[in-house]
């Protein structure tokens, strides 16, 4: 029987840039009826925020019509908020800086991640040491309350609080990305790549990396659907940018109102609640389809 | 003895970490535009320049920088946190007087959550690609998906609103003096929502994983061999792979305590728990500074004492498994 | 015939007098019981005489008595002082005080207390203004006062009053120790007032109960005053609502006060808070391009609506304002530039001003702050609505009252949102918003707009110094005209600040011009 892991195709460098295993993970994603469905739903998801407000262009920020109007009056299909803004148009829009965020988050978490988890991985000793430490120190550190004190702090604009999300947010990345590297490094391809004279850097990031990336990468979309839940956290405790749209500044613009006019807070809730699932379901898709032991199950 | 010697070099670590949140703290308190002398002159309806001046220097701000943060350790050391302006109060005695309200909150949601969690793992586990496998997948994902705080107003607007069974927010209720058991009833009314809503983000974490670790025991040779030594499902499942099943779960749940204890904040602010959350978010809303820090050391001092805490639990759980293991290969 | 008339007579006779019996045992106010009153800020201490601010203040005018006090029609009546005449020249204003007043420990209340007092708030006190023009106070004889002025001071009356004249004893508090930290302003308070000081825990609450001995006879009705602290709106319209809660001041989220009108046995009253005067605005830098331009000040008037501020954002609970002077001060002129919302007049000034849309429709950006979350709706409303008339607006969110206070005062802004309090007597707490010389860089709730209009200030000035009320009123009229005209602020509404009560309970709820700043000894409980 063809075993299908991925290090035995990959253990040779030379097909390292190969796609046969990604038309494998393909194939076993496209297997993965949950997977598939959140895939879809993430991509309608990305296509009505981008080329929504191109085709609902009503101005999120406008005044439409009289505060709290319920959903379906007046051909406002979500209502109004507090201030008789459209909030369907808030949706349309606020996709955008919600799923930027997120990214933008995740990215950066990411990249701090590997940075430390890869360094730590390779080089061990007082590196590691230090690093580790480091990494503990942020594993420590409150995420929520410490990125509030920074935002708070130094301003509620969206570059701040991507940062202060993205900040808090690698320490997972990091230890995935070390445990790879522990692993990998000691491979035979490896050791055979080092005494061929690679450098240290070509060593990192062509040799090892390559191959410790299929957890990161799962781990790196759920931290998407993360990096969204906690902007929206960090908004409705009322620390959104006050010129930019998202879902979670609804959630928070809206909060004093709640039981009274329930909707303004339910539809941005839904919003957020379909895209981390889809983001979700996806990170499982992947996680399956790269995962060989779950493979042999 | 390995076992003691790893176990201080643990606690070292975790003072060490401390140290270095305090030094953040005082960092970030210095960074930030504003200060005492500005809050008393919000509740006093202005000030001017020369009283402000002597308020600073009541409070000892124009000592130099560094001198400044030694007397801040010195303090933390005493278990003095400093002293909130906001409130007028020690922050030590601030948030001693709201920790019951959150440790309450928080370990009946784990502990719930883990119940939960480990139950439907199992139901999964049993029929790995059944239809209450799935169930419980899409359920626990839900918890997991939704942002905690729209849960927790999504069940305050069902249960609480329009089905009036529970309160809609607080602890107590204010309004009556009840003592003894009528209090403890009154509390654990009052806590059943915020309980369940904080509880749902991690149910979805613990089936799985007790699922998967259910999944992995039940196939090992170990199980099979009680199976076929004939003892009954019933005690294959609970005596002997449910606690290895536990494990993980238990560990892990050590591990995301920063992650409840974000919820728990976003859960108070709903709820109007009185709890550290809701302090903190006060706390950071009317920038009393010192308030602010003092939650933001004691809440890592908390999550080093779980990670410790877990550490030691696994390290004299786990050996006893692994030798059980070992006999069994 | 005529007997059944008289009969009818004597009926509708009798039926008079048995009403009239009724009504007034209905309005006798009964003596004894416990107040319940829930306050949401914790005050530093309660000495109101060397701290500002109603959190002190409330508590404080319960301690301590001032020589007069003032109705709802702003009438100044005896209190500590039982009659007073002020010379013809207005240079010089004698108090004769009550006889037998004694403080909370028995010592008799003289005019050297009254010196001491008004020395200490002097020195003390932030409000300077209050006693500037009082160059001494002369001690003739134990019961009466004199106040010299160095011109005429038509303020003194309310600066006497409340919480700005708080009358301490010299036996305690001149003792040498700083009177801002004195260990007696929290503790062992000995006052003047209606009520002493039983316990004062922070963040919980304060009790007093009647001081026996009060120089009122028969006064203060109620037995016990328990103050709540409790800081959480919701608690408090809880409490109200159960009935554990009597009255609550100084409410202002539009949610509880629309919520507590339909709680039937709660009223909800925005009397009481006349002399306080809060006014939310739209406050411009006036140095700053292009807020400098009157223009572009008057077009965003014209831009704002005021009915959409105070009927959807307030949702109805606050009123509209169109000066800097509170609506229930008998300074106030209605007659004022309102600009009411007239968005092609607004386009149409900037337009001929020389701002010309560029090709985004926008002719120019400014920013807005705001100080604390309440003030965010109106900053948020902004945007869209001065996009109308293409002035691209950013909210600017600050990190917090302190940061924001610097923000303002240190003139790094172009618009923002503001509360300022009139605190009594325009001397007092609005002139400090216009003078041209008060334009102080780093001090919160002065000139922050660094407005200078020399008519204004020697309008101002005449008006501090007359004492004909009349003359008065006229002088701060054409005052708020000017103001209004050049609009270096643009007043939108009230704060919408509401004493709420339980009105089966509460006899003579507190609505006085002072409210719940005055003192409640004529509070009682209906049972």
């Amino acid at each position: 029987m063809t075993d299908y892991s991925i290090p035995q195709k990959t253990l040779d460098p030379t097909f390292a840039h190969l796609e046969h295993p990604l038309i494998e993970t393909a194939r076993m994603f496209a297997g993965n009826r949950a997977a598939l469905s959140g895939l879809a739903m993430f991509l309608i998801i990305v296509v009505v925020s981008l080329a929504g407000p191109w085709l609902y262009p009503t101005d999120p920020f406008e005044m439409v019509w009289s505060p709290f109007s319920p959903p379906g009056v007046k051909g406002f299909l979500l209502g109004t908020d507090y201030l008789g803004r459209d909030l369907l148009a808030q949706i349309i829009h606020g996709g955008r800086a919600t799923l930027a965020v997120g990214c933008a988050a995740a990215l950066l978490s990411v990249f701090i991640g590997i940075t430390f988890g890869a360094l730590s991985g390779f080089y061990r000793g007082w590196v590691e040491e230090i690093l580790m430490r480091i990494t503990e120190f942020f594993q420590v550190l409150p995420t929520l309350l410490f990125s509030m004190v920074l935002v708070a702090l130094f301003g509620a604009s969206l570059p701040m609080i991507t940062f202060a999300i993205g900040i808090v947010s690698w320490t997972g990345v990091a230890r995935i990305t070390r445990a790879e590297f522990l692993k990998i490094r000691e491979l035979e391809y490896v050791t055979a790549a080092r005494s061929g004279g690679a450098s240290n850097a070509n060593l990192i990031f062509r040799v090892i990396l390559p191959n410790a990336l299929p957890p990161i990468v799962v781990n790196a979309a759920l931290l998407i659907g993360f990096a969204v839940l906690f902007e929206a956290g960090l908004s409705f405790l009322g620390l959104s940018d006050a010129n930019v749209m998202s879902w979670g500044a609804i959630m928070g613009n809206n909060r004093p109102y709640i039981l009274l006019h329930g909707f303004t807070i339910m539809y941005p809730g839904l919003a957020i609640f379909l895209t981390v699932l889809s983001i979700s379901l996806i990170g499982d898709g992947l996680n399956d389809a790269l995962n060989p032991k779950l493979r042999n199950r | 003895m390995q076992f003691l010697v790893i176990t201080l070099r643990r606690f070292g670590l975790g003072l060490g970490l401390l140290l270095a949140v305090l030094v953040l703290n005082f960092l970030l308190m210095h960074l930030a535009p504003g200060d005492v002398a500005d809050t008393i002159a919000q509740d006093a309806g202005g000030l001017d320049a020369e009283v402000m001046a002597q308020i600073r220097k009541d409070y000892g701000l124009d000592l130099p920088l560094w001198q400044q943060m030694l007397k801040y350790f010195y303090s933390v050391a005493q278990l003095d946190l400093g002293y909130s302006f906001y409130y007028n109060q020690p922050v030590t005695t601030l948030i001693l007087e709201k920790l019951p309200a959150t440790l309450l909150l928080i370990i009946s949601a784990q502990v719930v959550s883990i119940l939960i969690g480990v139950v439907l793992g199992v139901i999964a586990a049993r029929k790995p690609n059944g239809l209450a496998s799935h169930f419980v997948t899409i359920l626990s994902l839900v918890g997991y998906a939704a942002p905690v705080f729209w849960t927790g107003i999504m069940l305050i607007i069902l249960f609480a609103s329009m089905i009036p069974l529970f309160p809609i927010g607080n602890m107590v209720d204010v309004t009556v003096e009840r003592t003894g058991f009528a209090y403890m009833a009154d509390v654990l009314h009052h806590l059943v929502l915020p309980m369940l809503t904080l509880a749902s983000i991690f149910i979805a974490l613990y089936s799985r994983l007790a699922r998967a670790s259910m999944l992995d025991v039940l196939g090992s040779d170990y199980v099979r061999t009680a199976q076929a030594k004939g003892l009954s499902e019933f005690q294959v499942v609970f005596k002997h792979a449910l606690r290895n099943a536990l494990l993980p779960v238990v560990t892990t749940a050590g591990l995301v305590f920063s992650g409840i204890v974000s919820g728990a904040v976003l859960v108070e602010t709903v709820f109007s728990w009185p709890g550290l959350g809701t302090l903190a978010v006060q706390a950071i809303v009317a920038r009393d500074t010192p308030t602010i820090l003092g939650i933001l050391f004691f809440s890592s001092l908390v999550v080093v004492v779980a990670n410790l805490l877990t550490d030691m639990v696994y390290r004299i759980i786990d050996p006893r498994i692994q030798a059980s293991h070992t006999q069994e290969m | 015939m005529r007997i059944k008339t008289i009969k009818l007579i004597s009926l509708f006779g009798t039926l008079l007098l048995a009403l009239s019996a009724v009504s007034v045992q209905a309005e006798t106010p009964k003596r004894g019981g416990t107040l319940v009153w829930s306050i949401g800020t914790t005050p530093r201490h309660l000495n109101p005489a060397v701290q500002s601010g109603i959190a002190t203040g409330a508590p404080g005018a319960q301690l301590f008595a001032t020589l007069v006090r003032f109705d709802d029609k702003w009438n100044a009546h005896p209190y500590l002082a039982k009659s007073w005449q002020t010379s013809a020249d207005g240079l010089a204003v004698t108090f004769n005080l009550v006889e037998g007043a004694t403080f909370h420990d028995g010592t008799p209340i003289t005019s050297k207390d009254v010196a001491f007092s008004i020395k200490t708030i002097k020195a003390n006190h932030p409000f300077k203004t209050m006693f500037r023009a009082v160059s001494s106070v002369e001690t003739p004889n134990a019961n009466t006062v004199v106040f010299k002025l160095s011109q005429p001071h038509p303020a003194l009356m309310l600066a006497l009053s409340s919480q700005l004249g708080s009358i301490i004893p010299e036996h305690i508090y001149g003792d040498g120790q700083d009177p801002k930290k004195h260990p007696r302003n929290s503790k062992d308070v000995v006052g003047s007032g209606p009520f002493k000081l039983i316990e004062f825990v922070r963040d919980q609450h304060i009790i007093m109960e009647r001081y026996e001995n009060f120089f009122i006879e028969g006064r203060p009705y109620l037995d016990k005053l328990v103050i709540r602290i409790i800081k959480d709106p919701s608690a408090r319209s809880l409490g109200r609502e159960n009935g554990e809660i009597h009255l609550s001041a100084f409410e202002s989220t539009p949610q509880d006060i629309l919520h507590s009108k339909n709680v039937s046995h709660l009223t909800a009253t925005d009397q009481g808070y006349a002399a306080i005067g809060p006014i939310t605005w739209l406050a411009f830098n006036t140095k700053k391009k292009p807020t400098s331009d009157k223009r572009v000040r008057q077009a965003i008037a014209y831009a704002v609506d005021r009915n959409f501020l105070v009927n959807a954002v307030m949702m109805g609970t606050s009123r509209p304002a169109y000066t800097g002077i509170h609506p229930d001060s008998i300074f106030h002129e209605p007659n004022v530039a309102r600009y009411d919302l007239d968005l092609d007049k607004a386009n149409a000034m900037l337009d001929e001003a020389g701002y010309a849309r560029g090709a985004d429709g926008m002719r120019f950006p400014l920013t807005i702050d705001f100080g604390w979350p309440s003030a965010k709706p109106m900053a948020e409303y902004m945007k869209p609505q001065l996009k109308k008339i293409g002035i691209d607006v950013t909210v600017r969110t600050s990190a917090g009252f302190p940061a924001w206070a610097k923000t303002v005062s240190t003139w790094d802004f172009d618009m923002t949102v503001d509360v300022v309090f009139n605190w009594g007597d325009p001397v007092i707490g609005v002139h400090r918003t216009y003078l041209c010389n008060n334009a102080k860089n780093g001090v919160i709730w002065s000139n922050t707009q660094q407005y200078c209009n020399p008519k204004v200030d020697a309008i101002l000035a005449k008006a501090g110094q007359e004492n004909d009320q009349q003359k008065r009123i006229a002088l701060y009229s054409s005052a708020q005209k000017i103001i209004a005209d050049d609009v270096p602020i643009y007043f939108t509404d009230t704060v919408p600040y509401h004493t709420i009560f339980n009105h089966t309970k509460v006899g003579n709820p507190p609505g006085t011009i002072w409210g719940t700043c005055s003192p409640l000894d004529e509070v009682y409980l209906k049972n």
